[in-house]
């Protein structure tokens, strides 16, 4: 048995680095619902924070100034948004194609643009300022609290600005006049432009303020790879899917996403994790060893899968989801 | 005041071609601008590109096959996912399908080291197609009886069958018989030779029988859409379901029978593709399950436009493994990158071929 100490600081750093990995789904997943309230299905996420990811991180560098990383990010990504919302909402080309396209585009960039710049490609230790905006913020009195204090309450500023962010689009969707006419076009597209909601324009919007967002997310992922480019593996690694899974799992909500993240984020971590917490708790977790890290990536798409049936299956009444995704409107039609 | 879109209803077939013409020259040049900024030279690379290297090449009937062998699997996926889509049914399952029409056909080819050649290639393709098509066919089961969401339904188990395949090449264990034995790590086996796709040899040139039974397919399935009776249910069904069950039709079962050959069909790619490279690996569907997608698309689901698309779209793919292999400050992806351009430009391109815009008027505002 290990000692008690170590022990304790295994299981902080195991819930550290949960919500280290995690948040970035929780950008994609914010971003993915602003989106889908809206109406629109965007499989483009992945490449989205691709996008926003590359970008953000040869502006901040380049600045050496977070702040000008994350905004060229979430101008870069929300960009990305428009393209999807023009070629959508105004040419009504096909939303699954068309976010299939800016994925294929998105992580392609990301190559062209890590090749392209080979050697020059920008260090990112040394963007001294930069990595010292980074640092954890301990917050007064509960990061003191034993274990969960370090685990929850001392992190860099990208985690607590995606808390926020999430909480923000709850009220704004569930409290205020203008989130629930997004959702109504979410719901019906044809009756709420009766109503007098402008539903192009609030389209191109959320689809560009939820784009943008995930490009935060992106820029995120690329600070925990330390910003190297990888000439094998995109930055993003799938997690542009697992947030499209995740939306599900938070049933459209983005507060209930913050929980959901924490969920699938927990398996994200265990697949890297579950060698230390068997080697350290043999007793308690050495099952953990047996089981295959590949189960616990599989995990997400494995739970949401049952979700999207069994909600299917029961005619949930409290799923969320939006009646009018995937389906663009077009005003003749109506 | 503001504009409003007018479908033109006028628009000729030859108009819609040139506008598609254009958003592919407007895609290369945008595509040479790129290159021309890494200081690479366009028309080189672009030369290399299309002709796939042949040119100077000494080796030019191993190229011609290697072609193929990543041709075959995108144009069947193609062929296969127009087939769903022309109902309105979003299999985006492609990757995963193609993976478990692979990996059960593997076992197949393992397991039978000793069997006739050609029997072994049945079985592998029954093997795969069957177990592909209950895949496509439970999703299609929940569609119907259920109303499940069948894009995100099929894009789950694209992962799930991933990491299945992940797994398994990752794990050496004694019941896992998918590994070399010989290996001390994990690495797929190899198909023994009665496993792997027959050929013809001309000249030096391996014609491998998928190639031929590719073409028959492609063939079939045009044949099927345009002349049969169930390939019109299938268009019916796409324009409106409301139409086809006032006409009589049986929706669910049109939708279930479709959907299950759209995934045996993609199960047999993959089947295909295990025989074709002797063995499976954890990348074998090389991504035609999404390139599908934008290769049925790009050719408006029409069969014949699928056959050049899906031709042009290998070419692309495989040349610029081939001319980005020269230069350091590019790679593979490059086609990816072009291939979205493409889509991007075409679907414009589309756009503008059959709408215009006519500016409102203020009294006529909804």
């Amino acid at each position: 048995m290990p000692d008690s100490v170590n022990t304790l600081d295994i299981i902080t750093q195991f819930l550290f680095y949960l919500v280290v990995y995690s948040i970035p789904l929780l950008y994609g997943t914010c971003g993915e619902i602003t989106i889908e309230k809206s109406g629109s299905l965007n499989l483009g996420v992945e490449g989205t924070m691709a996008i926003g990811a590359i970008f953000g991180y040869l502006a901040g560098c380049a600045a050496d100034n977070l702040f000008a990383g994350v905004i060229v990010a979430f101008v870069t990504a929300a960009l990305t948004g428009a393209v999807f919302a023009l070629f959508t909402v105004t040419f009504q080309a096909n939303q699954n194609v068309t976010g299939l396209t800016i994925t294929t585009f998105g992580v392609a960039l990301y190559y062209f643009m890590g090749n392209a710049l080979g050697e020059k490609w920008p260090v990112f230790v040394n963007s001294k300022k930069l990595v010292g905006s980074l640092e954890s913020i301990n917050i007064p009195g509960l990061s003191k609290i034993p274990v969960i204090g370090k685990a929850f309450f001392s992190h860099n500023i990208l985690v607590y600005l995606g808390i926020l962010m999430a909480v923000l689009l709850w009220v704004y969707f569930e409290k205020t006049r203008q989130g629930m006419r997004v959702r109504a076009i979410g719901e019906n597209p044809g009756a709420a432009d009766s109503l007098g909601i402008k539903v192009n324009l609030n389209k191109y919007l959320h689809i560009m303020l939820g784009s943008g967002i995930m490009g935060i997310g992106g820029l995120y992922m690329g600070f925990n790879m330390s910003g190297t480019f990888e000439g094998s593996n995109c930055w993003i690694n799938g997690y542009g899917w697992i947030a499209i899974a995740l939306v599900i799992f938070a049933n459209w909500n983005p507060a209930k996403a913050i929980l959901g993240t924490f969920v699938f984020g927990f398996f994200k971590t265990l697949a890297v994790y579950y060698g230390t917490l068997a080697g350290s708790f043999p007793n308690a977790l050495g099952w953990l060893g047996k089981i295959p890290s590949h189960f616990f990536a599989a995990l997400p798409f494995i739970i949401t899968l049952v979700i999207l049936i069994a909600d299917s299956v029961r005619k949930n009444k409290h799923s969320n989801e939006p009646a009018a995704i995937g389906i663009n409107y077009y005003r003749e039609d109506r | 005041m503001g504009f409003h879109l007018v479908r033109k209803t006028d628009i000729k077939i030859w108009q819609i071609a040139l506008y598609y013409l254009a958003g592919i020259a407007v895609s290369l040049i945008l595509g040479a601008v790129l290159l021309t900024s890494l200081e690479i030279n366009a028309v080189d690379y672009y030369k290399d590109m299309f002709t796939a290297g042949l040119i100077g090449n000494r080796f030019p009937a191993k190229t011609i096959e290697n072609f193929f062998v990543s041709f075959v699997p995108l144009l069947i996926t193609s062929l296969a996912l127009a087939l769903s889509f022309k109902m309105r049914f979003w299999n985006i399952g492609g990757e995963g399908q193609f993976i478990i029409g692979a990996l059960t056909s593997s076992v197949i080819a393992l397991k039978c080291p000793n069997m006739n050649p050609f029997l072994i290639l049945l079985l592998m393709v029954i093997t795969g197609m069957v177990f592909s098509g209950i895949t496509g066919l439970a999703i299609a089961f929940l569609k119907t009886k259920f109303n499940t969401n069948e894009t995100l339904a099929t894009l789950m188990i694209n992962y799930i069958a991933l990491y299945v395949i992940r797994f398994i090449g990752d794990t050496k264990a004694d019941w896992n018989f998918f590994l070399r034995e010989d290996s001390v790590r994990p690495k797929f086996a190899s198909f023994e030779e009665n496993a792997r796709m027959p050929y013809i040899d001309i000249g030096g040139y391996h014609l491998q029988f998928s190639v031929i039974f590719t073409v028959l397919i492609a063939f079939g399935i045009w044949f099927y859409l345009k002349y049969t009776k169930q390939g019109y249910e299938i268009s019916v069904v796409g324009d409106s379901s409301k139409t086809a069950k006032y006409a009589g039709m049986n929706v669910n079962k049109i939708v279930l029978r479709t959907m299950f050959i759209s995934a045996a069909m993609i199960g047999l790619a993959g089947a295909f593709t295990a025989s074709s490279s002797a063995g499976v690996s954890a990348n074998i569907t090389n991504n035609v399950g999404w390139t599908g997608i934008i290769v049925a698309w790009l050719s408006k689901l029409s069969i014949p436009g699928i056959v050049v698309a899906s031709f042009l779209i290998s070419i692309l793919q495989y040349g610029c493994r081939i001319a980005s292999a020269s230069y350091p400050s590019i790679d593979s992806h490059f086609a990816d990158l072009l291939q979205g351009i493409i889509l991007f430009s075409v679907l414009a391109a589309d756009f503008l071929a059959n709408y215009k815009i006519v500016r409102r008027k203020e009294t006529d505002n909804a």
